[in-house]
């Protein structure tokens, strides 16, 4: 079977701990072509997008969940909502956990609306995102 | 925070624009950095097999750099506390040199205490490509009305 309106409200088990560390958020700011001195050094913060690099983690439970019969190659973004309580820093472990809020099944293609949750080890909310993903159901080409 | 930016800012604030150059390398580079292996993003084989036109940038590299205006602007980018955007039509990057030219501008669309939304545009060859992109940033101090001051 795919992915159909039922999966609405399903919720994966956390993903393994993820660890900020500086060597990537700078790697991200270099590829954003982003100079801001925050984003380097011995203890800087992430741009606010580095939220994604660690929810991406979490989305490949979707994308690699066989029920759902989701192809990565076949899914584009198609918005993305970001709210943080804080910025991400360099040394924070990171626990991020999907929930699939929605699911709307078209003629040849799915609708799919999941949230990841992102907070420090102790439970601490770090960010929220909100994501709509477009997934083809058969290659078009 | 650069002190004036509160000082200075009213609704209709324009902000410093931004002009970026996409290009295949750039995307690539963005790939490994957001770990986003999707194949529509370097490959037009798998771009045209999911219904696009071509290769595509990602999404998140668009609004991503679309906040460098905001983080410049306000100089500390720990003072974002939301931001978000659809990706109406996708950015498709030729296999040349020269990619394509994506402009960002943006403006000050409201004001409530301290916390101040930036509505934020992006175009490549004259489409839009960001929809609804708004980021709010809390300035940390009140920011003064001056709408009706006479």
């Amino acid at each position: 079977m795919a992915i159909t309106e039922a999966h609405a409200g399903r919720c994966y088990p956390p993903n393994d701990p993820y660890q900020v560390s500086a060597a990537k958020i700078a790697e991200f700011a270099t590829a954003l072509g982003d100079d801001n001195p925050r984003y380097r050094g011995d203890s800087p913060i992430a741009p606010p997008t580095f939220a994604v690099v660690i929810a991406a983690q979490a989305w490949n439970q979707l994308f690699n969940d066989p029920e759902l019969e989701l192809s990565l190659d076949r899914i584009v973004h198609g918005d993305q909502r970001l709210s943080f309580s804080r910025p991400f820093r360099a040394g924070d472990v990171v626990i991020a956990t999907v929930t699939i809020d929605k699911v709307r099944v078209r003629a040849g293609s799915e609708l799919v609306w999941a949230t990841v949750d992102m907070s420090g080890r102790e439970g601490d909310q770090i960010c929220a995102t909100q994501t709509t993903f477009y997934h083809a159901r058969e290659a078009l080409a | 925070m650069k002190a004036t930016v509160a000082e200075a800012v009213e609704v209709g604030t324009q902000l410093p624009s931004l002009t970026v150059r996409f290009t295949r390398q750039r995307l690539v580079r963005y790939a490994g950095a957001a770990t986003d292996f999707n194949p529509i993003h370097y490959s037009e084989h798998f771009a045209k097999q999911a219904g696009l036109p071509g290769v595509i940038a990602h999404g998140m590299l668009t609004m991503g750099t679309a906040l460098r205006m905001v983080t410049n602007w306000v100089g500390d980018p720990s003072r974002v506390t939301s931001y978000s955007a659809r990706f109406p039509r996708p950015v498709v990057i030729p296999d040349d040199a020269d990619g394509v030219e994506v402009e960002f501008t943006g403006s000050v669309s409201g004001i409530e205490g301290s916390l101040v939304t930036v509505s934020i545009e992006a175009r490549c060859g004259g489409q839009k490509v960001l929809g609804a992109a708004r980021a709010e940033v809390d300035l940390g101090v009140r920011v003064p009305h001056r709408d009706h001051e006479s």
